[in-house]
């Protein structure tokens, strides 16, 4: 009892160490900004709120990279598609698109705690674990640190308590995914994980039926692919009022009202009758 | 007539070039139907407009006028049931189509609406309300509950947040019709069908009839009531002749699937910003395209079938 | 030559000269017309922002009085057929006044064609050489028909006060074709004007074939109403006798075209209010008001009104035969059409929108001053033409001098 409180305090001190690590960061770079540019920074989020983000710039004077919306903030404009983008790496069913055309925003950017889960904690030789002690099999155990930092983790929705961490976190290497052999997959390639259980999906998502893609419309054009993990929040999908895995966000300002009429009461009157 | 009118106008642009714009109003006006011009009318239209925009919106505005390119045929897809209503399609277009934004009633047009289906409502309470009231001629529960897919133009809706539980959405614009009615009515033809699919409008041919907006079914089309609206700095410098340029008072305008990037292989920019990947977009004739897939793999249905109007829009659902 | 110059000044010179009662009713028509000029000058400045007209709703006033003066142009038909086909001696007399109603009649159509439109300074787009005429549009059609209409008119009508003019003979081998080709055309401007807005699945309120008959019958309702009504006035006020045989046929036909209008309206509520599917909306709209909606309902109801209660009025020979009581009649059942046509056609057609969607229509100052003016400068033109035609007629101007002056 007293061993486990002794690990969680551990814990507790290396998350405690991170987030102020995090923090400090993120202040830098919002300290940083104002710096560079002194007008207000204009950073919208792309998809879904929280899973990436934009900053406006000028790519050529008087054509930014984004518009935003002045409402939700939420992306409503791409200037140059391909902002920010990597190649998206080997992907079974893709080889008729040529080299380098298919390109992926980096997800490791915006998980800034990504690089520290394999040094800072998941290192296997933190103090803690002294020997090195992994999970010998993926039955869930509570990790009460891992819960404060990730609150989705305490009641793990995706797979309705079916599944757990080391289903798609790579055992040893934490800032990787896992594919259906074992082997760590990039972060940047969430599709190589979801697919092994969302077959269909994956299919819909590589023929560009499922998902978002922007740029050139032909099949072999140029093309930024949104990953899974971009739209769908990988710990819980069923977020949202629906089952559409798809969170709620704050729709955009409705339409002008024509001449004439006051408010739009009168759309929720149905026509249908007698 | 017309090369006189033609001769006018360059004259016009010589002579008084302090008045640029003056002078290249006079000459668009005597300009002949765009699919009528020659390639070297076409240039100098373009170089007029290129130097009207530019002086009017103070920056570099380029004016487009790629034609159709072979075996492309444009498609667009539309999951039903991806679609949380987030309206960001609808802002996406204005900011891309240089749609006229003021605030007076009419001087704002946007070309997607989205509109919102009742989930349905059926309840134990309204089991003896009946049709027709009174007379009990078919006295059945819930009557006069809407459900799903019905056109009841309910757009203008403001939650908190979307998808509302009740609801379902389903966005429309210019379905760009294989057989469309706005086509057959124009009195001046103004308006036609590209070989690449889209049906476009040459802004400058149109004489504000109105009778394409009568006859579109699915009200797609616009007219300007006033100058537009369109601030400087919110102006999009790319444009196409038969797409996004700015127009002027009095003309309709439409959804043309952004040809000034479709042309040059981009995605319309409200395939872009949907937050879902509702939207797709392809070529037709590309058994590859996410188009042809669609078609090929998933349940399709074209909004108001009925009427023959065939439109490359097709609306899907997993 | 000699001849042209001397009728146009004669003309102009016997039009221009009148009592205080002509020139206060020009002068208040004048008044109007410059009003209208005002109106189209910010229409063409501002654009249609001034107008209650927006996307919704994008046909209002100006297409709805196009719509109902083109059928006062055709209706100007009854007065010719009767004349020229079975020979009415009454109406023969005055055919031409029959034509000159026509002629106005067109030109106020044209004028709200040139209302109605977001850029009338390119209307030669419609008009070969210059512009391109399209001949899958209906519209294009419509302002064929109703150019050639004008022609036609014009030509019978200033023929025939030509001939009289210069004391000649009218060449029946040139006016009869003509004459019979009008009387046909007078169908075809109502027709293709009533497939301009029933050729549009689109408006579901619209689409159907009846549409032509109805506009007909409505037509020769409302346009020999307003003959009369011109009839009536031109006894009162000129020396110029109208016989009561013509008056009474034109009461006839005005009777049996309202009968069959009012026929034809109750069978399109019966077929649509029976089953009730969406595409009686507008309909529904239009009798009872749609989502809380209601600005239509009291204009149809009164129009329902006035067809019917005049119908019924006419039925009666001893109503119809006094010329104390027709006028009224006359004026109720012009206005019941105008409202049905007008307000009860066009704008209904509109709510719902193709998507759905019920808004309503609220004409501005704007365009009821045009719509008053426009109206205003067809009443000029009409009392010009009239007294012009029914002072050759009289011989109150004939060639070489004799009588030049009115009165």
């Amino acid at each position: 009892m007293k061993k486990l409180a002794f690990h969680t305090m551990i814990l507790a001190f290396c998350c405690g160490m991170m987030t102020s690590a995090l923090a400090q960061e993120q202040k830098a770079a919002a300290a940083q900004a104002p710096a560079a540019q002194p007008p207000q920074e204009t950073v919208c989020f792309e998809s879904r709120k929280g899973a990436s983000e934009v900053t406006k710039r000028d790519l050529q004077p008087g054509w930014p990279n984004v518009k935003c919306s002045p409402k939700t903030g939420a992306a409503l404009w791409y200037g140059d598609p391909y902002d920010g983008t990597v190649p998206m790496g080997k992907m079974p069913g893709l080889e008729k698109i040529p080299e380098g055309h298919a390109v992926v925003k980096p997800r490791s950017e915006k998980l800034a705690i990504l690089p520290m889960c394999a040094t800072a904690c998941h290192n296997g030789v933190g103090p803690a674990f002294n020997p090195p002690k992994l999970p010998k099999d993926k039955k869930p155990i509570p990790i009460p640190t891992m819960e404060g930092l990730l609150p989705d983790a305490k009641d793990l929705q995706h797979g309705r308590g079916r599944i757990w961490c080391l289903d798609c976190h790579h055992t040893t290497k934490r800032n990787m995914l896992v594919d259906n052999y074992g082997d760590p997959v990039s972060i940047d390639q969430p599709q190589l994980l979801c697919g092994k259980c969302h077959g269909d999906k994956m299919r819909d998502w590589r023929d560009g039926i499922h998902g978002k893609r922007i740029g050139e419309f032909a099949s072999t054009g140029k093309k930024r692919w949104f990953t899974c993990t971009e739209c769908h929040n990988p710990h819980n999908v069923q977020d949202g009022a629906r089952n559409k895995g798809f969170v709620q966000i704050a729709p955009e300002a409705p339409p002008q009202l024509p001449k004439g009429m006051k408010d739009a009461k009168y759309e929720r009157v149905h026509g249908i009758a007698h | 007539m017309l090369s006189a009118s033609a001769l006018m106008g360059s004259a016009a642009l010589m002579t008084m070039s302090d008045d640029a714009k003056a002078a290249t109003e006079w000459a668009e006006h005597f300009q002949k139907n765009y699919r009528l011009m020659t390639d070297a009318e076409k240039a100098e239209a373009r170089t007029r407009l290129e130097r009207r925009y530019s002086s009017e919106y103070g920056k570099k505005v380029t004016v487009d006028t790629t034609g159709p390119q072979p075996g492309v045929l444009m498609g667009y897809a539309l999951n039903v049931r991806k679609c949380i209503g987030c309206r960001r399609c609808v802002h996406a277009c204005v900011e891309e189509n240089n749609q006229s934004r003021g605030t007076r009633p009419g001087e704002k047009i946007e070309w997607i609406q989205v509109l919102r289906m009742e989930r349905g409502e059926f309840s134990k309470d309204k089991m003896n309300q009946g049709y027709p009231e009174g007379l009990g001629i078919q006295v059945g529960g819930n009557a006069y509950t809407p459900a799903g897919q019905v056109l009841e133009g309910q757009y203008r809706y403001e939650p908190e947040a979307v998808p509302e539980k009740d609801a379902t959405y389903m966005p429309i614009a210019c379905m760009q019709c294989e057989k469309p009615p706005c086509v057959k009515v124009c009195p001046v033809r103004t308006t036609y069908r590209e070989a690449d699919g889209p049906v476009v409008i040459d802004y400058n041919w149109c004489i504000g009839c109105r009778m394409c907006m009568g006859a579109c079914p699915y009200w797609a089309r616009r007219i300007n009531l006033t100058t537009p609206v369109l601030p400087k700095e919110e102006m999009n410098p790319v444009t196409h002749y038969l797409g996004n340029r700015p127009r002027m008072r009095g003309v309709v305008e439409k959804c043309h699937w952004c040809l000034q990037r479709t042309r040059q292989g981009r995605y319309p920019a409200c395939v872009e910003v949907c937050p879902v990947g509702a939207r797709k977009f392809g070529n037709l004739l590309d058994p590859e395209s996410e188009v042809s897939l669609i078609l090929a793999r998933k349940n399709v249905f074209r909004l108001k079938a009925e009427l023959n109007t065939f439109p490359k829009f097709f609306y899907f659902y997993d | 030559m000699q001849q042209l110059i001397s009728f146009t000044t004669d003309y102009t010179r016997y039009v221009l000269k009148g009592g205080t009662k002509f020139y206060a009713w020009m002068g208040s028509l004048a008044v109007l017309i410059v009003g209208m000029m005002y109106v189209f000058y910010l229409q063409n400045t501002d654009g249609l922002i001034v107008t209650g007209m927006t996307s919704q709703i994008h046909d209002g006033l100006y297409f709805a009085n196009l719509v109902f003066l083109v059928g006062v142009a055709a209706g100007a038909v009854t007065i010719v057929f009767p004349a020229y086909v079975y020979h009415h001696e009454g109406m023969h007399k005055v055919t031409v006044l029959g034509e000159m109603l026509a002629i106005t009649a067109v030109i106020m159509v044209m004028m709200f064609v040139f209302a109605h439109m977001g850029r009338p300074d390119r209307l030669w787009h419609m008009i070969p050489p210059w512009g391109i005429y399209s001949f899958s549009s209906m519209l294009g059609w419509d302002v064929m028909v109703l150019n050639g209409y004008l022609f036609l008119n014009i030509a019978c009508g200033f023929y025939y006060l030509w001939a009289k003019y210069t004391g000649t003979k009218v060449n029946n081998k040139i006016f009869m074709p003509l004459v019979y080709i009008s009387i046909v055309w007078a169908l075809s401007i109502h027709t293709v004007t009533a497939f301009l807005i029933s050729t549009m699945p689109s408006r579901p309120m619209w689409f159907h074939s009846m549409m032509p008959i109805r506009f007909i019958t409505t037509a020769f309702a409302a346009g020999p109403s307003l003959i009369i009504l011109a009839f009536l006035i031109v006894r009162k006020n000129t020396k110029f006798w109208i016989e009561d045989s013509a008056i009474n046929l034109l009461s006839t036909i005005v009777t049996w075209c309202l009968g069959l209008a009012i026929f034809l309206t109750m069978s399109e509520i019966v077929v649509e209010l029976y089953a009730r599917t969406e595409h009686a909306n507008g309909l529904y709209y239009l009798m009872f008001g749609l989502h809380g909606l209601t600005n239509l309902v009291p204009w149809f109801w009164s129009s329902v009104v006035l067809m019917v209660t005049s119908f019924v009025l006419f039925l009666i020979p001893s109503v119809r035969t006094n010329y104390k009581l027709l006028p009224i009649l006359c004026v109720m059942a012009f206005t019941g059409i105008w409202i049905e046509k007008g307000m009860g056609l066009i704008v209904p057609g509109f709510i719902p929108s193709p998507i759905g969607e019920v808004t309503e229509y609220y004409p501005t100052f704007v365009e009821v001053l045009m719509t008053l003016g426009i109206w205003a400068f067809g009443f000029f033109i009409l009392t010009i033409l009239l007294k012009g035609a029914i002072g050759i007629l009289q011989g109150d101007i004939k060639y070489r001098g004799q009588a030049v002056a009115a009165k």
